[in-house]
Order: C-alpha cells, then structure tokens, then sequence
C-alpha cells in the first residue's frame, strides 16, 4: 500500500494485474467471478439450444398421427434429455452463471466467498454435461423420463448404462449447484459493502438469500436419491425393489421432494431479476418491498410442503391428499403478492416502453396463466383426471418458460450491455419477441386441449381418429415459430456485440450497484469499494461510477499483491475484516478431472478404479489451502475511510466458518432423507412381514459412539487450550485417532450385517453405518488438517479457524451416529415380537 | 441495534419453521398411526393441530419490538411472514378435523 494517492489509471493497471485472468491457456486458471459467470451462461446456453433442438424433433415426430419420424427407443431417449438437459443442465446452471457474474456487482464485492469452489463448480458442471450429451450422440443417453421412475430406470427393465448416465451425470452436475449454493448465501451475508445492512439490499440479493437456502436443503434428497438407486443398479442392495422389501415410491418421494422446490428454486432468481427490471422501466423504487421479503420467504418454506402433489395418484390417504393439495393452492398467494407489486410499481410509475418491457409483459402473460392451470392442478379431482396428459405438459411449460425464459431475456436485453459495454440497435428485437410471443402460446395453449382430450405425455405416436391431429400440427407449428424467435435472438446478441453503440456509464438509469462499475467490468469490480448508507436500489451509480473508479472508498488502494475485498456483520454491513482472495490456479481443472474419473470409473462399472478417482479428488482438495492463511497474527490493518478491520483469518465468524456450518446444513438434510427413507420402508414398504432379528452387537454400537464421542470432546478441548494461548496439538491428534477408532468399530459392525442384497433391511443399514463410517473418517481428517497447519505455524488464538472447522465436523460425526446406529438397531430388531 | 436486528431476522423465518415442523410432525402422525392402526388416531392429530397453532398465534400477534425500540423494515416484514404462516397452518393442517385419515 503506498501513503500517497496514485492516479485512477495506475489503480486500475495495479488492480488488474492482481486480478486478471491470463490468455491463452491461463485461461484455464481463471477463478475470477466474471469470467465464470459469463462461462456459466455460454454453456447453458448452449445446452439450451441443444435442448431446444430436441424439443424441435419431439414436435416433428408428435405432427402428425402415425409418425415413422423417429421410433420410440431414440424417441424415449430425446423426451428424457430435452426435460434433463432443460431443468438440469441449462435453467439452474443459467441463474447460477448469472448470479455468479452479477452478485458482487450489486453488493459491491469484488470477487464470489470462493472463488476456486466457483472454478470447481464450472468445470464439474461442464464434464457432467459433457457425459450426458456424449452418451445421447452415442445412443445411450437416459430414456426413463426426466424424473427417472423406478422400477422402469431399476436395472431389470434399463439393464444398459442409458439410467446410470442420468444418475451419475446428474450428480456429477449437481456438484456445481451445491458448491454454488453455499457459495451465494455466504457471499450474500458476509461480502456486501459496507454500509449495506440486509434491509438496505436490492431485492435480488434477498431473491438469491431464500433461492440458495432452499438449494442448501433442497438438492440433499436427489443426491441421496441418486447415490441409492445407483447402489440398487450398480451392486443390487434392493432400496427400490418391493420384493425384496423396498419401495418404488420411496424414489418418488426423495425425488419430488427435491423436484418440486426446484420450480421455485427457478422461478426465485427470475423474479429477483423482475424486481430489479421493473422499477428501472417504471422509474421509480419497487413498490412494497417489506411484502415481497415477507412473500419470499413464504413461498421458500412454503414449496417444500407441495412435494406430493406430483403423487396424486399413487394411492396416498384422503388426509395426506387434502396437505398438500391446500399447501399447493396456498403457495399462489405469496406469488401473486409479488405480482400485485410489479402491477402496483409500474401503475404508480411511469413506465418507458423497451425491449426487456416487451418480455416482462410476455411474463405476466405467460405466467399468470401457468399459475392459474397450477391451481387447477393442485385440486385432486382435476388432478387425477389430467394426470399424465399433455394439460401437465402444458402447465409446467407456462410456468417454466413463463416463469424463467421470458424473464431471463427480459433480463438479458437489460443487463447484456453491462456485459458487452455496447447497447443494441434493436432491428431484431422486436420481431424476436413477438415471434417468440406467439410461438409459445401456439406451441402450448393447444397442448391444454388435447390433454383436456386425453392425449397422454410422453407417447411416440397417436391415431389419427381421436381428435388430436389438428391440435398437434398447429402445436408443432408454433413450436417452429417459436425457434425461429429465438434465432433471432441469438442473432441480435450477436449483433449487439459486433455493431452495438458504446454508452457511458448506467444506460438505463438504473439504481443499483452493479451500474456503477465500467462496462464490461474490469476483472476487480470496483476499484474502491462503497459505503452505501441507503437502500440500495435507489443509488445513482452515475455519480457513485466515477468516485470509486478514483479510489474514493475502502480498499482504494493495493497491498501486497492480495486479492482483497471486505467482509461484513451479516446482520448491519458493517465493516468486520478484510478478506484476502485465493489468487488463479488449475488446481480446480484438476481436482474435477479427477472428480470425473471416479463418476466414469462408476459409469464403465470399473469400480475398482473408482475409489482411486476418490481419493485422488480428496488429496487435490487437501493441496487447495496448502498456501492460503498467515503464519503471523497482524491485527487491525488500514481499509480506508479512516477505518480498520482485521483479516479474515483473524476474525472468527469468517465465511469459511459460516460456508462450512451452511455445508453441515446440506449434509444433515441429506442424512435426515435417508432416515426418513429407512423409516418410509419399515413402515410402509411390502415384503417385511416374517423377517428374522439379526444378531446385533449392540455393545460394539456404544463403543463406536463412545469413541466418536471422545473424539468430539477432544477436538472441543483442542479448541479451548487454543484460545487461551495452549497448545492444542495433542487434543486434535486425540480427535483424529478416536475417530479413525471409531471407523474401525463400524466397519466391523458392517460385517456384522448379513447380506445387504437380500433385503431393503440390510440394505438401509449398510447405506447408515457407511455414512456414520464416512464422517468418522473425515472428522479424523479434519483434526489431522488442524494439526499439520498448527505445525505450519497458521493457526494461533487468533487464528482459530481450522481448529473451529475440527470441531464442526467432529461434533457432527458424533451427534450423527446416535440416530444412524439407533435406527440401525431398529431395523435389526424389526421381525421380532 | 444488532439484537433488535437479530431478533427480526430470526422472527422472519421463525412461523414458517414451525409450520414446516408441524407439518413434518402431523404427516409423520398420519402414516405411522395408520400404519400400524392407532386407537384414538383421530384425537392425537387434531390434538398436534391445536398444539402447532399456539406457537404460530403467538408468533402471529406477538409485538415486532420491543419497547422503545423503533420499527424496521426486517421487524415488519417478520410480523407478516408469521401472519401468513399462522393463516398456512390453519389451513393447511384443517383437515386433519375432518378428512379420512387412512383410506
């Protein structure tokens, strides 16, 4: 840090080159959050117009009655990829690469909590997408339907690898979306600029706060889901097979129960980005602000109690029906609050019409009737009458695309100039939307009459004496118009980025943040970062633009060549420490590479290979902090504004504390889905009458919980002797040891369970004392981490955090244990009188 | 200011816990007194109807501040979203009064 002011010019130059990302093959070592993001959205939307290409060929075949287009095995596999590709590999991984480039930008933070997890995501996201998309050219891609119903995607009736591409593709995806998650709500709480407390953040950041809680305990279910019907195919342990004691409907319910919250899950992020857009073409601040936080935070808790009426017909009790069909009615009322507020802001405004206005209004249009057929379906009767016709097709392409596309264009033509610096020339535009406008709703409103007909989903073909044939040609030429809207989209992107004019800074005159950065961005954000003493969607970024660009603000400066940014009290945004950034690396592309050798290991069935793909993952990820951290203790440094704050290291509620308790969060509701799963089969499941108590040690169950217990103590201890200025090294080796103890006493309780393929009893308590066995070995794993960087020299009593994460994910492993083995014993003792 | 900030963030998704709790707790009620066919099923549930809406009408009604401190916008938000959660358990848990609990 110099003492003498330096030139604008020779801020930016220092600032980038800390920050940049090097060209050519550098490239591939990038960590900064606008280079992800803008790769997030690219290759989401890439896999969108791959998707929409299949949606072209469904539409093809389904055109006339009697189709030979395409038969129905490759037509199976194209309806399973166009739903997969659509909601896995382009909606959330879209909002993700949004949210990922556009976030610091509104809170004022120049970079993502962590970037190399942000890198890491990105590269899993494209290999496990990759996987799938080879699979389909190569003629095995996933052919159960998008939601993967057992017993169709058990192995017996997909013996090939079409269902196990879905599975491990999608979790491998899925990595990117949990790293993602956790990523976003830290950054939101604890990476905004100073000033900026939660009720002074534009609506969005609260949008992102509520989506990224609902991923944290949303996608958990459909991991575990996954990992379960992947050991059914892979080494026949029965959890879905009702001979043999399982249930096909337990898949449904851990599916759904992740699937339903999804929609939301999509449909959040969207309408955060209709809260920003809107008040900027109204010209005036969104209209009840404290309601739609209110009905944000209704319909996150709200979405999860819905799961069940995708299983209307399944056969559940009147009384459970009756849950979720008035939770399922009831959830359109927080919607439409947030509606009623658009309508509201831009009646009491003064709305100026442009191109992104065009989409909001395809939005209102589009939407409010997917919500109303929404609460038609939510009524059992109805329900059951349309389940599985083409109205439910319908229905959720109204909400879907109503909900998603139409505000992400909306969103695109708005925010594309802060990416490409140049604004567009609108030739294109609006021949685009109508198209697209009218396109949709031929494509889809037709869908709802001949469902209301009868047509069922998913159906290769139809006779030609049922009324539908009209129906569908008109279908399918809507579903060409509607492409050729969005070529012309596609076109006028690239237009804009060709011919597009230059602006200075805030086109729109827009009040947030994010327009106060030069367009494009430089790799750092903002060269100061603000204080913001307001609500933050009523700034003039055209005035705050300028000052921050000349170093008026905290961290105006450079020091040491650090990535530096601020972090905040969750709660006032005030200042709390400075936090040092991990600067690029290709240890991310690594550690995915080798990620994607344990998923391909499991894919070809070489499960010998896999556990070395694993631990190959594990180690690389042990290598990530090996240079991060101080050896010394600094204490409070300068961050401009004539303040100081300490280091991140320094300050015990730091993000990595925070992301590691949101990562516990996950994990816990992933374990809490595999007891509800256990409990699910020794309630409900057939095929468990006459079944023999197994012997169980119950003695060798306390030992284990006794040892991990210890354990947990011990890293407790090792916690406190170091804040009071003690060594703490023998405690954490104490730790690392009672749980390697601990691992061992479960594995030999594992070989005390007969054989997990005869029974889903066996095969639950294998799936909870390998999870217990798991933990145990990463809570030793963790303690032994705290030792070595105690010899390191990183930690002290200050700088506690490795010794705080020790303590964690012991404590976890211990409290974990006791339901895992207590339901363990349950189930061994089920059979008996 | 933190405390009172504190409180407010917490009072925001304080309803909908224990509505989402409620609802764990009478769907489980529901399928294991089925299951394995409870006397007095009937009772037990719309007894845990009536023991979940007493933390959500407290909630519901309670004051967002305390004394002298001022209204924020977290405080009033919170007061809505328990509001709302109340009116969700009234009517989503109602049926537990009326409807056939295992066919």
């Amino acid at each position: 840090m110099s003492d003498t002011p330096i030139s604008p010019i020779r801020l930016h130059k220092e600032l980038e080159r800390i920050w940049m990302t090097p060209p050519g093959i550098g490239r591939l070592s990038s960590v900064n959050h606008t280079v992800l993001g803008k790769r997030f959205m690219v290759v989401a939307l890439t896999f969108f117009a791959i998707g929409g290409f299949l949606s072209m060929l469904i539409r093809a075949q389904l055109a006339t009655p009697n189709s030979a287009f395409i038969g129905p095995e490759i037509y199976n596999q194209i309806f399973t990829m166009h739903g997969t590709v659509m909601m896995f590999l382009f909606a959330i991984p879209m909002f993700e690469g949004f949210v990922i480039y556009m976030l610091p930008k509104m809170l004022g933070a120049r970079d993502m909590a962590f970037p190399r997890l942000t890198a890491y995501g990105f590269w899993c996201y494209l290999f496990g997408g990759t996987i799938l998309i080879v699979a389909m050219l190569l003629g095995a891609a996933p052919d159960s339907g998008w939601f993967m119903y057992t017993p169709l995607s058990s192995k017996p009736y997909t013996p090939g690898i079409n269902a196990d591409v879905w599975l491990l593709g999608i979790t491998f995806v899925e990595i990117s979306a949990v790293t993602a998650a956790i990523e976003i709500f830290v950054s939101i709480l604890k990476m905004r600029a100073p000033g900026m407390s939660l009720a002074r953040m534009p609506l969005m950041a609260w949008y992102m706060l509520v989506t990224s809680g609902m991923m944290i305990v949303g996608f958990p279910p459909l991991i575990l889901g996954s990992i379960l019907l992947e050991l059914e195919r892979a080494f026949d342990l029965p959890f879905f097979d009702p001979t043999r004691g399982g249930d096909p409907l337990l898949w449904q319910h851990l599916f759904w129960l992740f699937g339903h919250p999804e929609v939301y899950i999509i449909f959040l992020p969207a309408a955060g980005a209709l809260s920003t857009i809107i008040p900027v073409f109204a010209q005036r601040q969104i209209l009840g602000y404290r309601a739609i936080i209110a009905a944000i935070v209704a319909m996150g808790f709200l979405s999860f109690g819905l799961w069940v009426h995708h299983m209307f017909t399944v056969g559940i009790p009147h009384l459970a029906l009756a849950f979720f069909s008035s939770a399922s009615a009831l959830v359109a009322i927080p919607t439409a609050v947030q509606i009623f507020a658009w309508l509201g802001t831009l009646a009491s405004g003064k709305p100026k019409w442009d191109v992104p206005m065009l989409y909001v209004f395809g939005f209102f249009f589009v939407f409010v009737i997917g919500g109303l057929t929404g609460v038609m379906l939510a009524m059992v009767p109805f329900n059951t009458q349309v389940h599985d016709t083409h109205f439910v097709v319908a229905h959720l392409h109204y909400v879907l695309v109503g909900g998603f596309v139409f505000p992400m264009l909306a969103g695109i033509y708005h925010w594309l100039p802060h990416i490409s610096g140049r604004q567009s020339l609108y030739k294109l535009s609006i021949p685009a939307f109508w198209l697209i406008f009218i396109g949709f709703n031929l494509t889809f409103f037709l869908m709802h009459l001949t469902g209301l007909m009868g047509m069922p989903r998913r159906i290769s073909t139809y006779p030609s004496n049922w009324g539908w044939d009209w129906l569908n040609l008109l279908s399918s030429f809507g579903s060409f118009i509607l492409t050729m809207g969005f070529c012309l989209v596609l076109a006028d992107l690239v237009l804009q980025f060709r011919f597009g004019r230059y602006f200075r800074r805030d086109p729109w005159q827009a009040q947030t943040l994010e327009w106060a950065t030069p367009t494009p961005p430089p790799s750092y954000n903002f060269a100061a970062i603000p204080r913001i003493d307001e609500r933050a969607d009523g700034l003039e970024p055209a005035k705050i633009g300028p000052l921050l660009a000349g170093g008026y603000g905290y961290l105006g400066f450079t020091r040491n060549g650090d990535q530096e940014t601020m972090g905040v009290d969750m709660l006032t945004g005030a200042p709390e420490h400075v936090i040092i950034l991990p600067r690029r690396t290709y240890l991310p592309l690594w550690t995915a590479l080798a990620t994607a050798s344990f998923f391909l290991a499991m894919l070809f069935g070489l499960y010998w290979l896999a556990p070395f793909g694993a631990l190959l993952t594990l180690i690389l990820f042990l290598i990530w902090p090996a240079n991060i951290g101080q050896t010394e203790d600094e204490g409070l440094i300068d961050i401009g504004m004539g303040e100081a704050a300490p280091l991140d290291v320094e300050c015990p509620n730091n993000v990595a504390v925070l992301a590691n308790r949101c990562a516990l969060v996950m994990n816990a509701t992933l374990f809490s889905s595999l007891l509800f799963g256990g409990l699910f089969l020794l309630v409900v499941a057939p095929n468990w009458e006459g079944l023999v108590p197994i012997d169980w040690p119950v003695w060798l169950s306390g030992l284990a919980w006794i040892l991990s217990a210890s354990a947990a103590g011990a890293s407790w201890l090792a916690r406190q002797r170091n804040l009071s200025g003690q060594n703490a090294g023998g405690f954490l080796l104490a730790a690392a040891l009672g749980h390697v103890a601990a691992l061992v006493m479960l594995i030999v309780l594992l070989t005390a369970v007969p054989n997990p393929t005869d029974h889903a009893r066996q095969a639950v308590m294998f799936a909870l004392l390998s999870f217990s066995a798991i933990h145990c070995g990463l809570a030793a794993l963790l303690a032994g981490h705290g030792f070595w960087r105690l010899t390191q020299g990183y930690v002290s009593a200050r700088r506690q955090t490795e010794l705080v994460l020790a303590w964690l994910w012991n404590g976890y492993a211990a409290a974990t244990m006791i339901p895992a083995l207590g339901l363990a014993t349950l189930l061994a003792w089920a059979g008996g009188t | 200011m933190v405390r009172q900030d504190l409180r407010a963030l917490l009072l925001l998704i304080a309803g909908f816990t224990v509505w989402s709790l409620a609802f764990v707790v009478l769907y489980g009620l529901q399928a294991i007194g089925c299951a394995y066919g409870w006397p007095n099923h009937r009772w037990l549930l719309i007894g845990a109807y009536v023991a979940s809406l007493i933390p959500l009408a407290w909630l519901a009604m309670g004051k967002p501040v305390r004394e002298g401190e001022p209204t924020t916008t977290l405080s009033i938000a919170a007061v809505w979203a328990n509001r709302a959660a109340l009116g969700a358990g009234i009517l989503v848990f109602l049926p537990v009064t009326f409807v056939s609990a295992c066919i």
